[in-house]
């Protein structure tokens, strides 16, 4: 009962709401006013940041997508080299390095907002001194970074004013990745294999996608397990041996390029002997940023995707090789 | 030595046998038709024979190149400390192999190794022309390694710093990893140990070479070709194995000790036997990282397992090896003025000319300006500026008490290891207890500092605080706190990049209030310093000297150590260490006529202060908008003048 009477409350004040919205846009030019929650508390503001400077890659990536251009952001060279989606416009000014952004810059280039993570906690104090400062930190072995990033996502779409392109463009995410698991699980057939993603250190040691990663998030919306479940942690990889790989069995082992020695382990009878190797469920990625912002949760899917594709069209080939082997 | 070749070899074959065991869920029968040439077919077979058969042949290789050449090199030199380790070998080596892998990736695969040499060489070059050929025997050749090591430490990691995301890659490497996957690196290694065969000859020339200089010469015998050779095969060996298997220090160094010990005479005797040690080693402490990565999520390579056995048992020889004092008095460099009030009055300008430009001149986008500081850019530079300088000022005070304690003019806080335990504290306690480095960084870097000033106190009280015993015991603690950095950099969380910017140096992240703190601290020390300056110069005249005069030549000589250490431990909490200043300041405060303890003082702390706004403000200047940490910069202005200033004394 009560809760009825709450949202009918709600529902009434949301009527004064838009009707004082309606004739405020009638009179003059919209007001605008928007609270904004952040990693630590919350943020008012009284019109829409024009000049934004982002100083970690996976929230320039989100004001990006978000169809905003930060004036300046951290390390553009090696953002391009490594995270590539989404493009950086050439007009964003580069602040040195993400662990210590040059100040001075920072102060010259006048912005009206600073968005920063984890790395830049600890100078917020110097950076409010520059402009109002908010702070997501994406990635945290105490949260859920999907959900995190998501979040941080929505909020700065309500900052911005973009709560639309940001609601269609993740429900657009989704509807994809929904769409690209229906495909693989009419490719793969039942029962769907466990998977397990990784990047390689060198030809022994390996670090594994687990709990708390963008790409277990995307293998399990679109059905499939882990392999070779692991515990949560920052970035969600564990390091371990290549010998721990055995136990994903028959399942799938998909690898992120870029990996230089690639065809060493090619030839390598270790290699060749994991179970996942013989009956060929095992596939490259391209090269692809795991660590980014809510929009390159899509990249990943499809490029998990792509690869899972040409797995599934090779081990349909062996499987039926094997029923004519056997007629 | 019939029976303790006997032993050894028996020992040998336990540690293969289980070292086999180890994990591994194929039976020895089954091992034995496996290893005579039965196909493996499951799984584990397959793994038996492709990693961890390799992984042991490699063991026993890169241990036997590692004794042998640890042996051939003390037995050259007649220096019982000296190994590719505390030759800076490993650290050139290593910087190359880096500098490859992030600049020239397609060079990898085909000349790897041959970059790796070129580092070793040049960073052994260097030693050597530092020291000088004929002062191998001594402490100051282990010095001028640590010295190099440290230079060529701070370059790897202003590199790895700048590119960190193909760094992630190369730390396993550097915590030094015999993991195999194949064949592949043992028939690669293989055919490049050929040089072993020069070794054929060393026995005769090593024992001919025991009869001194002169006496091998009149028998005919062209010592220094024969010298270069070996060490040129020595050094090959070991940037093969280092190409190889990354970083696995103590083994060679330990290994001709103990074969000593045990009583290898002979010179042939030594260097077999060391080998022969130095294989049981690797293998036993391997199979020990092999054994606790069982039980723990964390990949755990081999040097750390070596890293943690060897570096106590290298501090427990050094107990027994080193009583005596080392008979060596402090010479300042000679100097061509006197210290006059022209050089004071010029050193203040400097001084203020560099306050001047550190606080009004910087870069930016439209080029280089030069104005007072708004409010803000102030309320940035000034805790920087203070930090540099004061941090300069306690480095040298620290560095200028050192080395007239301990007679020697190549020691520096920095070598003794407290900067070292510093890093060590910060990095346990990041690594197990994931704890912020940010927030509590400085309390538990002190802390680390002033445990191990404890430890080196305890150890060194045996010996009446020799200097040799002090030194050694500082770089066997830096030794293992190296490893145990990059084994924690291995996790490659955000928290491990802390650690690595912290190891740089940098003032960035000083807050007006600690900067104040450090002033006021350093201030204290150093007028206490000052005020004992005489206690300073009777020590530095002499233990003799100083007791005749009726000084209580250890306590004081614990107090002064103490002073230093606070110093270097203040500084270090604050800005991460600072390598360098505390070396060379003192030098340039006698190259300029400072004498006595009480202006080396004053006049080295005013250059190392001057020295490190300079590189503060460089640092931020060279690569806008991107800035060097202050740390980096003096490492590599101070390693450089350091090496060009030694060099110009062995010209002459």
């Amino acid at each position: 009962m009560e809760y009825k009477a709450t949202l009918r409350l709600v529902y009434l004040r949301f009527i004064v709401f838009i009707s004082c919205c309606v004739t405020t846009c009638a009179l003059a030019a919209p007001v605008y006013a928007e609270t904004i929650h952040d990693s630590v508390g919350t943020h008012h503001f009284e019109q829409t940041p024009k000049r934004v400077a982002v100083l970690a890659w996976e929230l320039a990536e989100q004001v990006i997508e978000l169809g905003v251009v930060p004036i300046a952001m951290p390390e553009v060279q090696q953002y391009q080299q490594w995270v590539v989606k989404p493009s950086i416009p050439i007009t964003v000014e580069d602040l040195g390095s993400r662990d210590e952004p040059n100040l001075e810059k920072l102060m010259q280039l006048k912005p009206d907002l600073i968005l920063i993570g984890y790395p830049q906690s600890d100078i917020k104090e110097q950076l409010e001194k520059i402009a109002p400062v908010l702070y997501f930190n994406s990635y945290s072995k105490d949260h859920d970074n999907v959900e995190a990033v998501i979040w941080g996502f929505k909020e700065l779409a309500k900052l911005f004013g973009k709560q639309e392109l940001a609601a269609k463009k993740l429900a657009d995410m989704d509807a994809r990745i929904k769409f690209l698991g229906k495909e693989l699980q009419q490719a793969f057939g039942a029962p769907l294999p466990k998977v397990t993603t990784l990047r390689f250190a060198n030809t022994t040691s390996v670090y594994l996608f687990g709990d708390n990663s963008i790409s277990q998030y995307v293998l399990k919306k679109m059905g499939f397990n882990p392999a070779l479940p692991q515990a949560n942690s920052q970035w969600g990889v564990t390091q371990t041996r290549l010998r721990e790989l055995r136990k994903v069995g028959e399942g799938v082992v998909l690898y992120f390029k870029p990996f230089e020695q690639e065809d060493k382990l090619r030839t390598s009878p270790l290699w060749n002997a994991m179970p996942f190797v013989k009956v060929n469920h095992v596939n490259s990625v391209a090269s692809t940023w795991t660590y980014g912002g809510a929009m390159s949760i899509g990249y990943v899917a499809e490029s998990l995707a792509n690869s899972l594709r040409e797995v599934a069209v090779k081990s349909t080939k062996i499987k039926l090789d094997k029923t004519v082997v056997m007629n | 030595m019939i029976q303790r070749y006997c032993f050894s070899l028996l020992l040998l074959l336990v540690a293969v046998f289980v070292y086999l065991q180890i994990g591994v869920d194929v039976a020895p029968q089954k091992q034995w038709r496996l290893l005579l040439g039965l196909e493996s077919t499951s799984f584990s077979e397959i793994e038996f024979t492709y990693a961890r058969l390799p992984r042991l042949v490699m063991a026993i290789l890169v241990g036997l190149v590692m004794g042998l050449v640890g042996s051939l090199i003390q037995q050259i030199t007649k220096n019982p400390i000296l190994s590719p380790m505390t030759l800076g070998v490993s650290s050139g080596a290593w910087l190359a192999l880096v500098i490859v892998n992030i600049w020239l990736p397609n060079l990898v695969a085909d000349y790897s190794a041959g970059f790796a040499m070129l580092g070793a060489m040049f960073a052994m070059g260097l030693v050597i022309l530092i020291s000088g050929v004929r002062n191998l025997s001594g402490l100051p050749v282990v010095l001028a390694g640590m010295a190099v090591s440290i230079l060529f430490g701070a370059l790897t990691s202003a590199v790895i710093l700048t590119h960190d995301q193909y760094a992630r890659y190369l730390f396993i490497w550097g915590a030094g990893d015999l993991a195999q996957n194949g064949w592949d690196w043992v028939q690669w290694l293989l055919p490049k140990l050929i040089p072993l065969l020069v070794f054929v000859m060393a026995p005769r020339v090593l024992s001919l070479m025991r009869l001194g200089h002169e006496g091998a010469a009149a028998r005919g015998l062209n010592v220094t070709a024969y010298i270069l050779i070996f060490f040129v095969s020595g050094l090959w060996l070991e940037s093969v194995v280092i190409t190889a298997v990354g970083i696995i220090g103590f083994i060679g160094l330990l290994t001709p000790n103990i074969a000593r010990r045990l009583g290898a005479r002979t010179s042939g005797d030594e260097l077999i036997y060391s080998a022969l040690l130095a294989a049981i080693l690797l293998v036993t402490t391997d199979g020990l990282s092999i054994f606790l990565s069982q039980f723990v999520s964390d990949l755990i390579p081999t040097g750390i397992t070596t890293a943690l056995l060897g570096a106590p048992a290298l501090i427990w020889f050094i107990q027994r090896q080193f009583k005596a004092q080392d008979q060596v008095f402090f010479r300042l460099p000679a100097s061509a003025f006197k210290l006059n009030t022209k050089i004071w009055s010029l050193m203040f300008f400097v001084l203020l000319v560099s306050l001047v430009i550190s606080i009004t001149v910087y870069r930016n986008e439209l080029g280089w300006q030069f104005h007072w500081p708004n409010e803000f850019s102030w309320s940035l530079r000034w805790p920087r500026v203070l930090t540099a300088f004061v941090a300069g000022v306690g480095m040298a005070a620290a560095g200028v008490v050192l080395q007239r304690l301990i007679h020697n003019p190549l020691a520096s806080p920095d070598l003794l290891g407290m900067s070292a335990g510093a890093i060590l504290a910060l990095v346990l306690t990041t690594t197990f207890f994931g704890t912020s480095l940010n927030h509590f960084g400085p309390v538990v870097a002190f802390v680390g500092s002033l445990l191990t000033l404890g430890i080196l106190l305890v150890l060194g009280r045996r010996h009446q605080f020799a200097p040799s015993t002090v030194i050694l015991t500082g770089i066997a603690l830096a030794a293992l706190i190296e490893t145990l950095v990059q084994f924690a950099l291995i996790k490659g969380t955000e928290d491990t990049y802390a650690i690595l910017r912290w190891l740089s140096g940098s003032t960035y992240r000083v807050e007006p209030i600690e900067a104040l703190t450090l002033m006021v601290s350093v201030s204290i020390i150093f007028s206490i310093i000052v005020l004992s300056s005489r206690w300073i110069t009777l020590i530095s005249a002499g233990r003799g000297v100083a007791l005749a005069r009726g000084l209580n030549v250890n306590r004081s000589f614990v107090l002064l150590l103490m002073a230093s250490a606070l110093l270097c431990a203040l500084v270090t909490a604050l800005m991460g260490p600072i390598a360098f200043v505390g070396l060379i300041a003192p030098h340039m405060a006698s190259l300029m006529g400072a004498r006595s303890a009480q202006q080396q003082l004053l006049l080295g702390a005013l250059l190392g202060g001057v020295l490190m706004l300079c590189s503060d403000w460089l640092g931020q200047q060279l690569i806008y908008p991107s800035q060097m940490a202050a740390g980096t910069v003096v490492a590599l202005l101070g390693g450089t003048y350091f090496i060009l200033l030694l060099l110009r004394g062995r010209m002459r």
